[in-house]
């Protein structure tokens, strides 16, 4: 298993990291975090996928809408490295169970005091995480306003 | 003579006087009875329809919701939205056009 979070770190500082976290099973239709828990821990996604939802107003009621998906190998809850560390979406594992690596942030901040090369790579590949959905979000946002604005110069 | 000739006028001015009062009272008969109906008409339909000349529609009663699909379905359609929206967006940030950005999508909840 290759997790995005540890590309371009050798063998052993990926181990490194690794055994920092604790393996959690997370059964079907359990959350593994909701909005605006505190987020102290990051999660490397192993096994199944973990469903990431919003709440919005659906017919007068409060539903959870999908957001994204996260597959093994991805990143979830990159929040826990970013104020105010508190998490911005609900994750849930869907149909099957999921299998997560929890890494808390003080561990892995101390770790990536302690190994700046490493860090440093991490700190990569968590901006190539993070761009990526803002690049992700920012073009679904527009494709949306463009649509508003079609349908209101109509 | 004279006399013949002041009675004459006499009577001369009676018929015009008479002649006028009689187009007077035949002409304010005739509009009355031209503007009657249609003042009365004005009337009927200002009270009938206040601010509209349509007709009036039946007191308001919020109608019950009449939903075309179950909430099920309709979050279903919402989640492939979302998908598809991904999925284009996802070529878009692979290699970014302005073709691409616009592509139009064919997701059933927004056509």
């Amino acid at each position: 298993m290759t997790h995005e979070l540890l590309n371009g770190l050798s063998f052993d500082e990926a181990e490194q990291v690794l055994k920092l976290g604790t393996r959690l099973i997370v059964p079907s239709g359990t959350e593994l975090f909701r909005l605006g828990d505190p987020a102290d821990r990051l999660f490397l996604t192993e096994r199944g996928r973990i469903r990431l939802t919003l709440p919005m107003q659906v017919r007068g009621r409060e539903e959870d809408i999908f957001v994204e998906e996260r597959s093994p190998g991805q990143t979830v809850g990159w929040s826990a490295l970013i104020p105010p560390y508190r998490f911005t979406l609900t994750a849930t594992a869907p149909l099957l169970e999921a299998v997560v690596i929890a890494l808390p942030r003080e561990a892995l901040r101390e770790y990536l005091a302690a190994n700046p090369a490493a860090g440093y790579k991490i700190a990569l590949n968590l901006a190539v995480v993070i761009g990526h959905r803002l690049q992700m979000f920012q073009t679904m946002w527009l494709r949306e306003m463009q649509r508003t604005v079609e349908v209101r110069s109509a | 003579m004279e006399m013949l000739l002041m009675g004459m006028c006499v009577a001369v001015f009676g018929m015009g006087i008479a002649a006028v009062a009689f187009g007077a009272a035949t002409r304010s008969e005739s509009s009355d009875s031209a503007a009657q109906p249609a003042l009365s008409l004005v009337k009927a339909d200002a009270a009938a329809h206040f601010f509209s000349d349509r007709v009036a529609a039946p007191p308001a009663v919020p109608p019950a919701p009449a939903w075309s699909v179950p909430i099920e379905v309709l979050l279903l359609q919402i989640e492939n939205h979302v998908r598809m929206e991904q999925a284009a967006a996802e070529s878009f940030v692979a290699y970014p056009t302005q073709a691409l950005l616009h592509s139009k999508t064919s997701s059933p909840f927004v056509n």
